[in-house]
Parts: structure tokens; C-alpha cells; sequence
């Protein structure tokens, strides 16, 4: 019998351009801390060893700094680390496993998986890696290394990868896919005992065999991901392969589409779903709003946004469907008579579509008020 | 604002002063300069604008000089709903009272009164209005800066029927215009900051562009390496291949060299015999010479001997001929010059001939012209007996005509009459019968008179009407002429006279002739010329025949002479051509003579040569037989030539020892195969050294954290694009909402402007004329005077029409916002430059805006302000 912890995509170093400067270095920190974390459960769980299935780094390009202090956090994982390239982060010429700083800082425990000849990891177990060596390879790397492989009846043997199944891809035509047929077949053949891949962010079960499986990222990285922030503890004996999902990050990416504003009800409830929201420092949110807002509930949603924004860790908005009517009650307080109403009668009329630049117009309004406010 | 009364106590030279103002219509304040008028206007501002405490200079400079006392200012005034009084002491013991009587009792002091009083003031007036509409001493001429009054505007908004304004409209409008100013300037240029968000979004592109470069570079060398590495592989391996290959050709090329040095060996040798062999032969073909040549020179001496003897006898006969040909030659010379000698005596003779005969005729020629010269001495004699000209004879001939003229008119200078019938008639003429037939005419002379009669039909008399008398006066005179030229000319009449003339012309025509013949026989010589050969041939052609030989003898004349001498000629080219054809015949023996006379010294010569070759070559040939024989020579021969052909069989085959191992083809193979592998290997040195040079390039670049610069690099870019539209967003709608607002404020005052305009020009009518027209702009002042037709501009007019235009313009404002509560109108000594008769006419204008808002004018000249009307009049000092 043998356990294991199965992660991958940790992509150290990864950046997010919605993201302020602070958000940013507080999303990268977690990355780090997520390896530690997950030091943590290989030791209680009682893991042998841990295969990050590619794309450890974000890119070979990191900064070294982001090396070093993932090196740091490895140096407290308490068992034997295989680090597989993946296509964030090939074995090619500029490797970041190549790096002066990797090579000169690298823990023992610590091993990149070179090529493909198996690695005996612990008595009666050996890793088969497929690493990448470029960012588009032009073949099934998995079919192409099992292929190659015979049975074996004495050894658990390990298959570590990266890439993306075939069942799973939209895309066809990308010659790299990971064939399911022939991985099933290899494990049927028992050339190999468990398919550990990396790629997918989502902790994903693939086929019937229960011996193929996405870890998924430990650390959330985007809106798209359906279960990421897991890890997975293998355990492989003669009755099969048993899995437990433990769950790592504490990131969370959400979408909102369609959020439907017209009325200050509306904005209220907004502002309470915001505010309901937890651990909002390692929240982000996208919003899709929609509908019709006056200017002064529309200078409301504004004021509403730029304080969630405060306070989330990013909050990205999309009002391409919101329309701003200036109504009559935004500027039956102004008091204009003179040629200020007739400037105002015009810029509305603008905005309701019958004048160019509505915008600029709802702007201009938008400006008006706020001045009027002022000279109050 | 309208003030009821002003009290000033310590202020600049005022110990105590109050005037009291008529809340409508016009206060006129007299007094003389420097009494303090301008300091009512001064204190009302004062009052108002500074605490009782300011240290303002305009404050400190109403104190009077030399006292310690505090200046006091009393305003007593109404505005909008308020009655108040104002009080202020400012420098000693300060102290500021307010006191509103109206709508409801107020009491205020210290700041609080202030500050009471400003609110009430704002509330009530348009202070800026109420000091644009002031006019302070010198400052006549100018107009009132009215485009920031919001009262007016407001009032006049009312006048033009417009919605009013709210006041709060201009302030909102003035900070509208200076949002538009954070971005744009006056005239519409985007501001430093709008250009350096744009500048900072630009920097972030670049920044971002030059890190994505970067990192797309290495990814161009990560694919390098790759391909170098592969490069670098196959080099090594085509390396090896090579190495093998080349050291297979230098086994092969050992194995050649081996067999070039055999092939080489027998070549030597071969040429070794050659060279003997060619040595025999050659001493072999020179003893065969030898002998040839003793032979030849044999054989030749014999033969020279031969034509030795044969040439001395043809020389012999050549010379036999050459005597011959000579004694035929002066044979024939000697004929020749006997027929020259002959021929010359003939043309003598002939000479002879032609001489006599020339002489001969030129005697005759010499005696035609003697005689010819004769005959003219005759005539020149002639000539001069008669003087009878050609002219003289015309003028005899005229005068006779003349006379014959007259005569003949005495006889015909009478009537003339022609009869000219039309048919045959017969008529009688004085009596006598004559016909005329049909066509004929019949002239009749009238001396006297003349009867025709026509028997039985007619009678016509003609009577001549001249005088005889005049005719034969004019007969007379004719003859007198004719007499007189005739004796002028030295003859008796006319017929003598052409006697003489007839003679006088043959005497010319004869010595016309002598000098005809003298010509024809002188021909090219001159008389002299030919009496001196006349007289030559004379004695020359006697000599001849005194001279001559006598055999043969003379021909008897020319012909036979001419015969003789083409005779001796003929006699003389036969001689001569004999002459020339034994000559050559003489040349000709000659040159076969010497000619046959030098081929006979050349075979001498050559035989004596020959002789001597032949002697020397047969003592060479023993000599050379003395060291070898000929058979010696032979065989040495023969030896050289089987070894040469034994050599040649031996480098043949070792020549084809060398071919069957192909030489050429292994070395060229060997060659390229070298070559190739310096290639390869320089390639993989390069390969290498590119591959080094990747690779330090993607270890020093790989591990600068290109992919964080990058998203710094992007977020940053991501955050000015977002301030950079934010900001363009905010200046577009700044400039959008400034620019509507200024056209709709702007399209108001158009229409305001017009009642403005509508008063001015009421107002001035009164003192210009009827036809007095401004234009006043948008910003209320007045841009151009017309009258009369006579558009000219402000600026341009007289400093006393601009004065009395910009007073009737602010009287015009004050009076469309007086109902308004708005200001009151001070006049600080205004008019200086407007004439008397205008100001009379300025007078009724006061007064009649008077009438509608409080004006107060403050003056020292207080006869300027005599015709304004009812006035409160205060007077000051």
C-alpha cells in the first residue's frame, strides 16, 4: 500500500491584473503559504511522498525572489517533493528548474522530473514522469511513454502528468491531448496503477477507472473554476485506488452575471449581498449588471462599488448593459429656471438617444449635479 | 440700495459732515475740491467691505493727519424690504452698530453687524453691479464691466420675457468654467495635465511593448537553443563520420604514394637511357654528315670547274658584238647633224622670205597713212574757213520757219470754212461754181470775205474779222531776225548758211576718216614704231643674200622656201631616229658584255672557295676517324636503343599499378572529405558558441522575473488607461456641459441685450438725434455708435461722446434694475469732457432717469449739472 498527496498548478508567481499592488503580493503569499498547508496534511495524512503534476511556476520567467521563497516553503514539506514541468514552466532551455537560484537553493527532498525513466520513490513504488520539454508538444506524451512501457506485476507504478484529457477538451484538433482509451488501457495492462495530471484547476475525476484524476490548483487563480483550492490524498493497495479531497485555499473567484438594477431596491439588495459576503479580503467578484438607473441612483450604485472595492480584494464591474436615464427628480431640487434648465433640457435629451454622445451628456449631468451640490 | 443719508466724522479732512439724499430722483453734491465729495462714494465702500478692526491701507489712509481720533461712517439707507443704520468707527475705540428699522427691529454690533450687514447687502443688491455702475473721478470714459452682473442679467432676462434666471445660474456657470479650465484653456487647447495622463498611458504602452519584446525574445532563443542543441548533435555525428572517412583515404594515399615512387624510379632510368641513347644517335647522324659534305663539295668544285670554262668564251663574242654596235652608232650620228645643218639654212631662207614680205607691207601701210594725213590737214583747213555749226544752222533754220510761219499766217490767218456734203451739191464760191460729193470736205481760206451760195437755197457770207496790219508787222520783225542771225553767223541768208554747214560736215567725216585708216594700219604699233621697222627690215633683208652660201641655192620666193624647209625637217627626224636605234643597240651590247663579264669573276671566286671547303672537309672526316671509327659509333648505337625500350616496358607497368589504384579520385575524395570536415567542425565551433551564448543570454534574462515586470508593467498600464479615460471622460463631459451652458447663457444675453440696446439708444436720442443707434454685445457693453448713418466704433469716438455714451449706458442699466431693488447711481464729478451744449442735453437725461432710480452726483462745478431738473441739491464745506 502507498499514499500519497496528488496537487499541481501551484503557478507560483501567477499575477492578476484586476489586482492592486498590495492585493497582489497578498494572492502570491498565499500561493506559498498553500505549500506549507499542504506540507502539513501530507504529514498528517500520513503521505509517503507528494507529486506536483506541472506547472508549478506560473513561468520560467518568474522573478527569482518567487523561486526562492518557493523553495522556502518546500524546505517545510516533510516528505520526498516530485515537481513535474507542465507547460507554464517546460524543461526547455530556460527552464526555471535550470535557474541558478533553483539549483543553488534546492532542497534534497526536492526532485524535478527530468524524463520519463521511472523513479523508485519508495520500496515497491515508482514515479513514471512525463515532463514537458516545450510549451506545445506535437504528440500524446502519456500514450507515447506508456506505450513504451511494459506491465509489471511487483511494483506500484505511479504516472505522473500534465496536460489535458481528450473527454475534456473543447479543442479537438490539439494534437497533445491526453488519449482517455489509452491511458485506461495502460492501467488495464498494468503498465501503470494511477494517472496523477495536472492542468485542469478543478479537482476532476476522469472515466469509470477511479484511477485517473485532476487534483485541481490548491489555491483558486479565476472566475472559470468549478471545484479549485484541493488537494488529493491517494492511496493505492490491492483492493484499488482510494481518494480524499482535502480542501487548501481560502481564495474565491466569483462571477455574478446578470445582476438586474433598476430600482433603489435593487441597489439595496446588492449592498447586502455584498456585505454578506466572507473573508472579503480574499474575495473577488465580477459583476454583470443590467437595467435602467436614474442618475442620482446611478451616482448611488457608483458610491456603493467604490466602497465594496475598499474593502474586496478585487471588485471588476461591467455596465455595457446599464442604461443612466436622468430623470426629472434629479434636478427638480436645482432650481434652475434660466439658461441652465435649457442646458439641462438639452444634455437629457442627449442622453435619452436623440442628441449625440450620450455618454459625454450623462456625464456632463452627472458633473452638473455634483456642481450644484457643491455651490450649495 | 437707496441712501437716505451719509454722516462722516474724522474722515481724511472732514472733522463733521452729513448729507441727506433723495431716495428717488437726483441728490446733487456741491462743494469745491478736495472738500470730501469723493470720500462719500469711498466711505459707502468702506463701510461695507471692512471690519471696524482692518489695518488695510485704504482703511489707515482716512485718518486724519495729526489727531488721534477714530473716523466714523453713518449710513442711513433702504435695500429690498430693509431700513437700516450703519455705523462704523474704524483706527480709535472701533465700534460697528447695526440698526434695522424695517421689515423688523434689529439690533447688531461688533462683527455680527458686519457680517448682518453683508448678508443683507448680497441679499439686496448686486454689489458688483452697484460698483461697475459707480463712476469715480477719471474714470469717466470708460464703460461699466457689466458682463458678470447677475442682477442685471436677471432683470433684463425679465425685460426680454425670457425665464428668469436664477441668480445661482452664473455662480454655477462660473464653476463650470473653471472645471472646463482644469482641462482645457480659453481657446480650447488641452491642459499640461490632460496631456501628461495621455504622456503616462504612452509610457506604460511603451514599457509594456518593450517587456512583451523582451519575453518574446527569449522565447525566440528558447526555440534557438532547442535547435541549436539539435545542430550541435548532428555536427558531432557528421564530425565522426568524417574522421572515419578520412583516415580510410590516407591508408589508400600511403598505398599511392608507394607506387609513385616505383613509377618514378623507372621514369628516371628511362630518361637516363633516352639521353645516351640520343647522345649515340646524334654522334652517329654528325659522322653521316661529314662524309655527306666531303662528298658534296666534290661534286660541286667539279662542276664551278666546268662552268668556269664555258663563261670566258660567251664573254668573248659578247664583246665582238658591243664593237660592232659602236661603228654603227657614229655612222649614224654623223647624218644626223648633216641634215640639222641643212634644215637650219632652209628656215633661214624662209625667215628671209617672211621678212621681205612684212616689209613690204608696212611701206604701203606707212604710205595709207601719210595720205590720210594729208587729207585731214586739208580739211582742218576747211574747217576753219566755215563757222557753221549745227547750232548756228538750227537757229538760221528757226528764224526762217519763223518768217515762213508769219508769212504763211499773213497769207492763212483768216476764217476758215468747211464744206462737208452729205450728198453730191453743187455751190458757188464768190462767184465761181464748185461741187462737193457726198463724204468730201472743201476747206475755205476767209482773208476778207467769202460768199457761198447754195443755188436756190442759200447764201452764206463770211467775213474774216483780223487785221492784216499785226501780220505783216509780225512778217517784218521775222525777217530782221532771220537777217540778223544770218549776218552773226557770216553768211547772206539761210540756203548759204546750210551750203556752208554741208561743207563744214564733210571736212569733219574726212578727218574722221584719217583717223580711221590711221588705225586700221597702225594696228598695235605707233607711227614711230613702224618707221623704225620700215626702216630695220630695210637694211636687214639685202644683208641676208649678201651672207647666205650660195649652195644650195635660194628658193625662188616664200612658198618654195616654206617647201625646202619641210623637206630638211622631214630629213632630219629620219636621221635622227637611225641615230637613236643604233645608240641603243650599242647600250644593249654592252650590258650583255658586262654582265657576262661579272658572272664569269663570281664562278671564279666560288671556285676557289669550294676548293677550300673541300680541302677541309676531308681533313675533318680523317681526324674524327682517328678517334673513332665508324663502326665503333654504330654499335654504341644499337646498345642505347634495346635499353631504352627495356625502361619503357618497366615504367608502363608500374604506371598501371598506380591507375588501378585510382590516385586522382582517392585524393579528391580525401581532399573534400578534409575540407568537409573543417567546415563541420567550424559549424559546430559556431553552433556552439551561439548555443553559449543563448544560454548565458536566457540564464542572465531568464531569472530577472521578466513575467512579474511584465504584470507590473501591465497592471500599471491597465490603471493610467483607466485614469487616462477616466480623465478624458471627465474632461469631455466638463467641456461638453461648459459649452452648452455657455450657449444657452450666451443665447439669453442675445436677448437681453436687445431692451438694453432699446434704452441706451432712448436715452441718447435725447441728446445726439433721432437717428442714434449702438450695438451693444453680448457682454453688455456698447460696441459701436451709428448715427446719421455713420457707423463708427466706440473706440473710436471723441473722449466727450464716449463719456456721455457709457454714462447713458449705465444710467440705462441702473433704470432696468432700480424696480429691482438693485443699485443706486453715483456719480463722482462726471460730464468734465462733455461740452456746454451737451450738457444741457446730458441734463435732461439725468433728470429723466432720475425719475426711475436714485442717482447721486457728486461735483465741484456744480453749474455742469444746472439743467437736470428738480434735484435735491446738499452742498458740502
Amino acid at each position: 500500500m502507498i499514499r500519497f498527496l496528488h496537487t499541481g498548478d501551484w503557478q507560483l508567481g501567477m499575477t492578476r491584473h484586476f489586482f492592486s499592488e498590495g492585493v497582489q503580493e497578498r494572492f502570491s503569499q498565499s500561493r506559498f503559504d498553500a505549500i506549507r498547508e499542504l506540507g502539513r496534511i501530507a504529514k498528517k495524512e500520513d503521505c509517503q511522498f507528494m507529486v506536483v503534476c506541472g506547472d508549478v511556476f506560473e513561468s520560467n520567467l518568474v522573478d527569482r525572489k518567487t523561486v526562492s521563497r518557493a523553495l522556502e516553503a518546500l524546505k517545510e514539506v516533510p516528505v520526498p517533493v516530485y515537481l513535474l514541468p507542465g507547460n507554464h514552466d517546460p524543461l526547455n532551455a530556460a527552464s526555471v528548474f535550470c535557474s541558478t537560484t533553483f539549483m543553488d537553493r534546492k532542497p534534497a527532498h526536492v526532485h524535478v522530473i527530468e524524463d520519463t525513466t521511472p523513479i523508485r520513490v519508495v520500496k515497491g513504488t515508482e514515479i513514471v514522469g512525463i515532463p514537458w520539454m516545450s510549451k506545445r508538444p506535437l504528440q500524446d506524451l502519456v500514450a507515447l511513454t506508456t506505450g513504451k512501457l511494459e506491465p509489471i506485476g511487483d511494483t506500484l507504478r505511479v504516472c505522473v502528468a500534465h496536460g489535458m484529457m481528450d473527454n475534456l477538451s473543447p479543442n479537438t484538433d490539439d494534437p497533445a491531448l491526453i488519449s482517455l482509451q489509452a491511458a485506461e488501457n495502460a492501467l488495464s495492462q498494468n503498465k501503470i496503477h494511477y494517472l496523477a495530471l495536472g492542468d485542469r484547476h478543478s479537482l476532476t475525476k476522469v472515466g469509470d477507472s477511479g484511477r485517473i484524476w485532476y487534483a485541481g490548483t490548491p489555491e483558486s487563480t479565476d472566475y472559470s473554476e468549478v471545484r479549485s483550492g484541493f488537494a488529493l490524498v491517494s492511496t493505492i493497495n490491492d483492493e484499488g485506488v482510494t481518494t480524499k479531497e482535502v480542501n487548501v485555499g481560502r481564495w474565491k473567484f466569483i462571477e455574478r452575471e446578470q445582476v438586474d438594477l433598476n430600482t433603489k431596491e435593487d441597489i439595496e439588495t446588492l449592498r447586502k449581498w455584498l456585505e454578506n459576503l466572507e473573508d472579503k479580503e480574499r474575495t473577488v467578484i465580477k459583476l454583470r449588471i443590467v437595467g435602467a438607473l436614474s442618475l442620482s441612483l446611478y451616482s448611488e450604485f457608483e458610491e456603493l462599488i467604490f466602497h465594496i472595492k475598499e474593502v474586496l480584494a478585487a471588485a471588476e464591474t461591467r455596465v455595457n448593459n446599464l442604461i443612466v436615464i436622468p430623470e426629472d427628480a434629479d434636478f427638480i431640487n436645482l432650481g434652475f429656471s434660466g439658461f441652465a434648465s435649457c442646458a439641462v433640457e438639452r444634455l437629457r435629451s442627449n442622453v435619452e438617444g436623440s442628441g449625440p454622445d450620450p455618454i459625454a451628456s450623462r456625464d456632463a449631468l452627472s458633473l452638473l449635479v455634483r456642481l450644484t451640490g457643491r455651490e450649495r | 440700495m437707496r441712501i437716505h443719508s451719509l454722516r462722516l466724522t474724522n474722515y481724511r479732512g472732514i472733522d463733521k459732515s452729513e448729507v441727506l439724499f433723495s431716495p428717488i430722483g437726483l441728490t446733487i453734491v456741491e462743494g469745491p475740491n478736495e472738500i470730501g465729495k469723493s470720500s462719500l462714494s469711498e466711505a459707502i465702500r468702506l463701510l461695507f467691505e471692512y471690519l471696524d478692526s482692518s489695518k488695510r491701507n485704504e482703511v489707515k489712509a482716512i485718518k486724519p493727519v495729526m489727531s488721534d481720533v477714530g473716523s466714523e461712517i453713518e449710513l442711513e439707507a433702504e435695500s429690498g424690504p430693509y431700513v437700516f443704520r450703519y455705523f462704523k468707527r474704524f483706527h480709535n475705540k472701533p465700534e460697528t452698530t447695526l440698526t434695522i428699522m424695517k421689515p423688523k427691529l434689529e439690533n447688531h454690533t461688533g462683527r455680527e453687524a458686519h457680517e448682518r450687514a453683508e448678508e443683507i447687502l448680497r441679499e439686496t443688491i448686486d454689489i458688483d453691479l452697484w460698483k461697475a455702475l459707480s463712476i469715480q473721478q477719471g474714470e469717466a470714459i470708460q464703460q461699466a464691466d457689466l458682463s458678470k452682473q447677475t442682477s442685471l442679467s436677471a432683470a433684463l432676462d425679465i425685460v426680454a420675457g425670457g425665464h428668469r434666471s436664477d441668480l445661482r445660474e452664473e455662480s454655477l456657470f462660473d464653476n463650470v468654467r473653471e472645471e472646463y479650465g482644469r482641462y482645457f484653456t480659453e481657446k480650447g487647447s488641452e491642459k499640461k495635465e490632460l496631456q501628461e495622463s495621455q504622456k503616462a498611458q504612452e509610457e506604460s504602452e511603451t514599457e509594456v511593448t518593450f517587456l512583451e519584446t523582451q519575453i518574446q525574445d527569449l522565447e525566440k532563443d528558447i526555440v534557438r537553443a532547442a535547435d541549436l542543441s539539435r545542430e550541435l548533435e548532428r555536427l558531432k555525428k557528421q564530425e565522426q563520420d568524417l574522421h572515419v572517412d578520412v583516415a580510410e583515404y590516407i591508408k589508400s594515399l600511403d598505398k599511392i604514394k608507394g607506387l609513385e615512387t616505383v613509377l618514378e624510379t623507372h621514369r628516371l632510368k628511362l630518361e637516363s637511357a633516352q639521353k645516351s641513347e640520343h647522345v649515340a644517335k646524334r654522334d652517329k647522324e654528325e659522322r653521316q654528315d661529314l662524309i655527306d659534305l666531303g662528298a658534296k663539295a666534290r661534286k660541286a668544285h667539279v662542276e664551278l670547274c666546268e662552268s668556269s670554262t664555258s663563261s670566258t668564251a660567251i664573254v668573248k663574242k659578247a664583246e665582238k658584238d658591243l664593237d660592232k654596235a659602236q661603228s654603227e652608232a657614229t655612222k649614224t650620228e654623223d647624218g644626223r647633224k648633216e641634215s640639222e645643218l641643212l634644215l637650219n639654212l632652209h628656215r633661214a631662207d624662209f625667215d628671209y622670205f617672211n621678212k621681205k614680205l612684212h616689209l613690204d607691207q608696212l611701206k604701203e601701210r606707212k604710205d595709207r597713212i601719210d595720205r590720210a594725213r594729208e587729207e585731214s590737214a586739208l580739211a582742218d583747213e576747211l574747217l576753219n574757213k566755215t563757222s557753221i555749226d549745227k547750232n548756228t544752222l538750227e537757229t538760221i533754220k528757226t528764224a526762217e520757219i519763223e518768217l515762213i510761219t508769219v508769212k504763211a499766217k499773213l497769207e492763212t490767218g483768216v476764217p476758215n470754212v468747211l464744206l462737208r456734203g452729205l450728198t453730191n451739191f453743187e455751190l458757188q464760191i464768190d462767184d465761181k461754181k464748185a461741187i462737193v460729193l457726198k463724204d468730201e470736205e472743201l476747206s475755205l481760206s476767209v482773208s476778207d470775205r467769202v460768199r457761198v451760195t447754195i443755188p436756190g437755197s442759200l447764201q452764206i457770207d463770211v467775213t474774216a474779222g483780223s487785221s492784216s496790219f499785226d501780220l505783216l508787222k509780225k512778217v517784218e520783225e521775222a525777217k530782221q531776225k532771220l537777217d540778223d542771225v544770218c549776218n552773226n553767223a557770216g553768211v547772206s541768208n539761210a540756203d548759204e548758211a546750210r551750203k556752208s554747214y554741208d561743207v563744214r560736215r564733210e571736212a569733219l567725216q574726212a578727218i574722221a576718216r584719217q583717223k580711221e585708216i590711221e588705225t586700221e594700219n597702225l594696228r598695235d604699233l605707233t607711227y614711230d614704231e613702224v618707221q623704225r621697222k620700215v626702216i630695220g627690215l630695210g637694211k636687214g633683208v639685202p644683208d641676208y643674200l649678201t651672207a647666205r652660201i650660195l649652195i644650195p641655192k635660194l628658193p625662188e620666193n616664200l612658198e618654195a622656201a616654206k617647201g625646202e624647209q619641210q623637206r630638211a625637217e622631214g630629213d632630219l627626224e629620219k636621221a635622227n631616229k637611225e641615230w637613236e636605234e643604233a645608240r641603243m643597240k650599242l647600250d644593249e651590247a654592252r650590258n650583255v658584255r658586262d654582265g657576262l663579264r661579272e658572272q664569269y669573276q663570281k664562278v671564279k671566286v666560288k671556285l676557289s672557295l669550294k676548293a677550300e671547303e673541300l680541302n677541309r672537309a676531308v681533313d675533318e672526316l680523317v681526324r674524327r676517324r682517328k678517334i673513332i671509327s665508324d663502326g665503333d659509333l654504330e654499335s654504341e648505337h644499337s646498345k642505347f636503343t634495346k635499353l631504352v625500350h627495356a625502361e619503357k616496358e618497366n615504367v608502363k607497368s608500374a604506371e598501371t599499378d598506380l591507375s588501378d589504384k585510382e590516385p586522382d579520385r582517392v585524393k579528391a575524395l580525401a581532399e573534400t572529405a578534409k575540407g568537409s570536415l573543417g567546415t563541420v567542425e567550424k559549424k559546430r565551433e559556431a553552433a556552439q558558441n551561439k548555443n553559449t551564448e543563448v544560454r548565458t543570454r536566457l540564464k542572465i534574462f531568464g531569472e530577472e522575473g521578466l513575467h512579474e515586470k511584465l504584470h507590473v508593467a501591465q497592471s500599471h498600464l491597465d490603471y493610467t488607461r483607466q485614469e487616462n479615460t477616466a480623465m478624458i471622460r471627465r474632461a469631455q463631459a466638463a467641456k461638453l456641459l461648459y459649452l452648452t451652458m455657455k450657449e444657452e447663457r450666451d443665447k439669453v444675453r442675445r436677448a437681453y441685450v436687445a431692451p438694453l440696446k432699446e434704452k441706451i439708444e432712448r436715452l441718447g436720442r435725447l441728446v445726439f438725434n433721432d437717428s442714434f443707434e449702438v450695438e451693444v454685445t453680448e457682454d453688455l457693453s456698447v460696441a459701436s455708435r451709428t448715427m446719421d448713418g455713420s457707423n463708427v466704433p466706440f473706440e473710436s469716438l471723441s473722449g466727450g461722446t464716449k463719456e456721455q455714451i457709457s454714462l447713458i449706458s449705465r444710467l440705462a442699466c441702473a433704470m432696468t434694475v432700480s424696480k429691482n431693488g438693485g443699485a443706486s447711481l453715483i456719480l463722482d464729478d462726471a460730464l468734465g469732457y462733455t461740452d456746454p451744449e451737451r450738457l444741457k442735453l446730458m441734463g435732461v437725461v439725468l433728470a429723466k432717469a432720475g425719475k426711475e432710480c436714485q442717482i447721486i452726483i457728486l461735483t465741484c462745478v456744480p453749474d455742469r449739472y444746472s439743467n437736470v431738473g428738480e434735484t435735491t441739491v446738499a452742498r458740502l464745506g
